[in-house]
C-alpha cells in the first residue's frame, strides 16, 4: 500500500476525498491491507474520541463500491442530476458509507432504472398459455426483444413497420405516425 | 310596541327566507353556470377534436420534432406546404442513418440510402393519405372523455391542451396540445392507466407559415430514389382481408380501418379513432416466437403461437393498446379455414 493510497484513505476519514481516489482505493489488489489499515484508523480515531470500538467485521468496501456504482448508473437526462450526483461527493463520509450500507443492504434496487414494468410481469422463459383465453387479472407475460434471434426479430419488425404504416402518413396523426414509421424501422433495437 | 313587536317578528322570518331565497337563486345559477361550463368544455373539447384532422393536413409549418418511446428517442425535420389543394411534404430524420422523404401530393419519393430495413412499400401507405383514418367519423368521445384542460405554450405557439381519458381500461388516454390559431397537433402524450406517459411527441421548434419555398421540397440526399404514385384505384379498398380467420373478440369501438398490405399471411389493421392495432396471422414454417407480450413504449407486441389442424400458425397483434387488450385480441383468433393460407403460400 503506498503513500498515495494511505492519503486517500485518511482523506476519506476526513470526509475528503474525491470520487476517483475512492474508485482507485476499491480497485487496489490488497484490499486486505486497505482494510486493516481503516480499521486500525477508524480504532485510533475512536478510541481519541473516546467512542466505542468500531466492529471489525464490517466491510464496507463492497458498498462504497456500490454507491459508487449505483450513483452513476441512475439514468441521466434530467436536469439537475449531474450536480446532485457531483454533490454526493462532498457528503460526510459517514454518511457516505451510511448510504453505501444502505444501498449494499437493498441490493441497489432503488438505484436500477425499473423500465417498462407497468402490467407486464417478467418471465425469464415465456409461459406457454394454452388455447383458453386468459382472464384479464393474470399477468401476461412478458417477451424482451433482446433476447429475440436474428429471425424472429426481423419477423416481429417486418410487423412492426407494417402496423406503423397504418399509422402513418395517412393516419391523420401526421407527424407522429411517421414519427412510430421511422422509430420502428430504426436500429434502435 | 305590539306593532313594533310583531313587525320586528314577522320581518325577520321573511328577510331569512328572503336570504334563503336569494342564497337557493345564487346557487342554483352557480350549479347552472357551472354546469353549462362544463358542456361547454365538452363541446369546446369536441370542436379542437374536429380541427385536428383538417389542420394536420392544411397548415403549412416548418420545424422538428422529438419522439421518445420506451427508452428511444428520436427526431426528425418536417416542413409541410397546402397550396392550391396539393399537400407538399418533406421528411428528414436526423438520426441514425440519412434518407428522407418527400411527398407531393400523391407522389411520395424516399431516399434512404445504407438503410436495410425500410422498404418501399412499407414506408407508404397501402391505404391512401387520409383516406381510412382522417375521415374520422368514428365517435371518438364515445370511448374517450374530452376534456379542455387549459393553456399552454410549446415551440413559442399558444396551445389549448386537451385530455381524452378512456373510458375502459381496454384502451390507453391521450392528451393532445393543440396550437391555438391553427388546430395542429404539437405535442401529445399517450398514457397509460396509472397515469404513466408511454409515448411522447412534441415540436421542439416550429414556424406557422405561408410562405415556404420550393427549396424546402427538393430532395437534397445522394443515394437511390424510390418514386411511387399512389393512385386512388390504389387507395380504395379499405376493406379487411380476414381469408380463413376470425376475431371471436375485439375491443369495443375498433373497426376494420384498412388493409395493410402484407407479404404473405392475413393482416387486418382495427381503429378506434385514436388508438389503432394490427392482428397478423400467418403460417409459422420452421420458426418459433415465444409467446407473449413485449412493449415499445405505448406500442405493445403480443406474439403467440396456434396449432390448427397439425399447422402452426404465428398470430401477432401489434398495436398502442395495453398488453392486456393486446392477448385479448389474440387469443380470441380463430382460423376456420387453413386452406386459404395454403393458398397465400404458394
Amino acid at each position: 500500500m503506498d503513500d498515495r493510497l494511505k492519503e486517500t484513505l485518511s482523506a476519506m476519514m476526513d470526509d475528503e476525498a474525491d470520487e476517483l481516489s475512492v474508485r482507485r482505493l476499491l480497485s487496489h489488489g490488497e484490499q486486505d491491507q486497505v482494510r486493516s489499515q481503516w480499521q486500525r484508523w477508524q480504532r485510533v480515531r475512536d478510541l481519541m474520541h473516546e467512542g466505542n470500538l468500531a466492529p471489525e467485521a464490517v466491510d464496507v468496501s463492497a458498498g462504497v463500491r456500490e454507491a459508487l456504482d449505483g450513483a452513476v448508473q441512475r439514468p441521466a437526462g434530467k436536469a439537475g442530476l449531474q450536480a446532485r450526483r457531483e454533490r454526493n461527493w462532498h457528503w460526510p463520509a459517514v454518511a457516505m458509507v451510511t448510504l453505501a450500507l444502505v444501498v449494499g443492504f437493498g441490493a441497489g434496487a432503488g438505484w436500477e432504472s425499473t423500465g417498462d414494468s407497468g402490467a407486464l410481469v417478467t418471465a425469464g422463459v415465456p409461459k406457454e398459455q394454452g388455447a383458453t383465453p386468459a382472464s384479464a387479472a393474470e399477468p401476461v407475460p412478458e417477451v424482451a426483444l433482446q433476447g429475440l434471434d436474428e429471425e424472429q426479430w426481423e419477423h416481429l419488425s417486418r410487423y412492426l413497420l407494417e402496423h406503423a404504416q397504418h399509422n402513418s402518413v395517412g393516419a391523420g396523426r401526421g407527424s407522429v405516425g411517421y414519427a412510430r414509421l421511422v422509430s420502428a424501422s430504426g436500429p434502435g433495437y | 310596541m305590539r306593532r313594533t313587536v310583531t313587525g320586528i317578528r314577522s320581518r325577520l322570518p321573511s328577510v331569512g327566507r328572503r336570504w334563503l331565497i336569494l342564497l337557493a337563486l345564487f346557487v342554483g345559477l352557480v350549479w347552472q353556470v357551472s354546469a353549462r361550463s362544463a358542456e361547454d368544455a365538452e363541446r369546446d373539447a369536441e370542436y379542437w377534436l374536429g380541427r385536428l384532422g383538417p389542420a394536420l393536413n392544411m397548415t403549412s409549418y416548418r420545424g422538428v420534432f422529438v419522439y421518445a418511446r420506451g427508452d428511444q428517442v428520436s427526431s426528425m425535420r418536417i416542413a409541410h406546404r397546402y397550396r392550391d389543394g396539393m399537400v407538399e411534404e418533406r421528411l428528414v430524420p436526423q438520426d441514425g442513418a440519412s434518407g428522407e422523404i418527400v411527398r407531393k401530393g400523391m407522389r411520395v419519393v424516399c431516399v434512404l440510402p445504407d438503410h436495410g430495413r425500410i422498404q418501399l412499400d412499407q414506408v407508404i401507405p397501402s391505404g391512401p393519405f387520409a383516406e381510412a383514418f382522417s375521415s374520422q367519423l368514428m365517435p371518438v368521445t364515445r370511448w374517450y372523455q374530452p376534456e379542455l384542460v387549459g393553456d399552454d405554450r410549446i415551440a413559442g405557439y399558444d396551445v389549448v391542451k386537451l385530455g381524452l381519458r378512456a373510458k375502459d381500461e381496454l384502451r390507453y388516454s391521450h392528451q393532445l396540445w393543440l396550437e391555438k390559431s391553427t388546430g395542429l397537433l404539437v405535442k401529445s402524450h399517450v398514457r397509460s392507466v396509472g397515469g404513466e406517459v408511454l409515448e411522447h411527441f412534441q415540436f421542439t421548434s416550429l414556424e406557422i407559415t405561408d410562405s415556404l419555398p420550393d427549396s424546402e421540397f427538393v430532395i437534397r440526399t445522394e443515394g437511390e430514389a424510390i418514386k411511387r404514385n399512389l393512385t386512388p384505384e390504389e387507395a380504395s379498398s379499405p376493406a379487411p382481408r380476414m381469408d380463413g380467420w376470425t376475431l371471436q373478440w375485439r375491443p369495443d369501438g375498433f373497426v376494420p380501418a384498412a388493409a395493410p398490405r402484407s407479404g404473405e399471411g392475413q393482416a387486418v389493421a382495427f381503429s378506434d379513432g385514436m388508438a389503432a392495432f394490427s392482428v397478423f396471422v400467418e403460417p409459422a414454417r420452421k420458426m418459433v416466437m415465444p409467446t407473449g407480450a413485449s412493449r415499445i413504449g405505448a406500442t405493445t407486441v403480443y406474439m403467440k403461437q396456434l396449432d390448427v389442424d397439425d399447422v402452426t400458425f404465428f398470430v401477432t397483434v401489434v398495436g398502442e393498446i395495453p398488453p392486456t387488450t393486446a392477448r385479448k385480441v389474440a387469443e380470441s383468433v380463430k382460423v376456420d379455414d387453413t386452406l386459404a393460407f395454403g393458398a397465400v403460400r404458394q
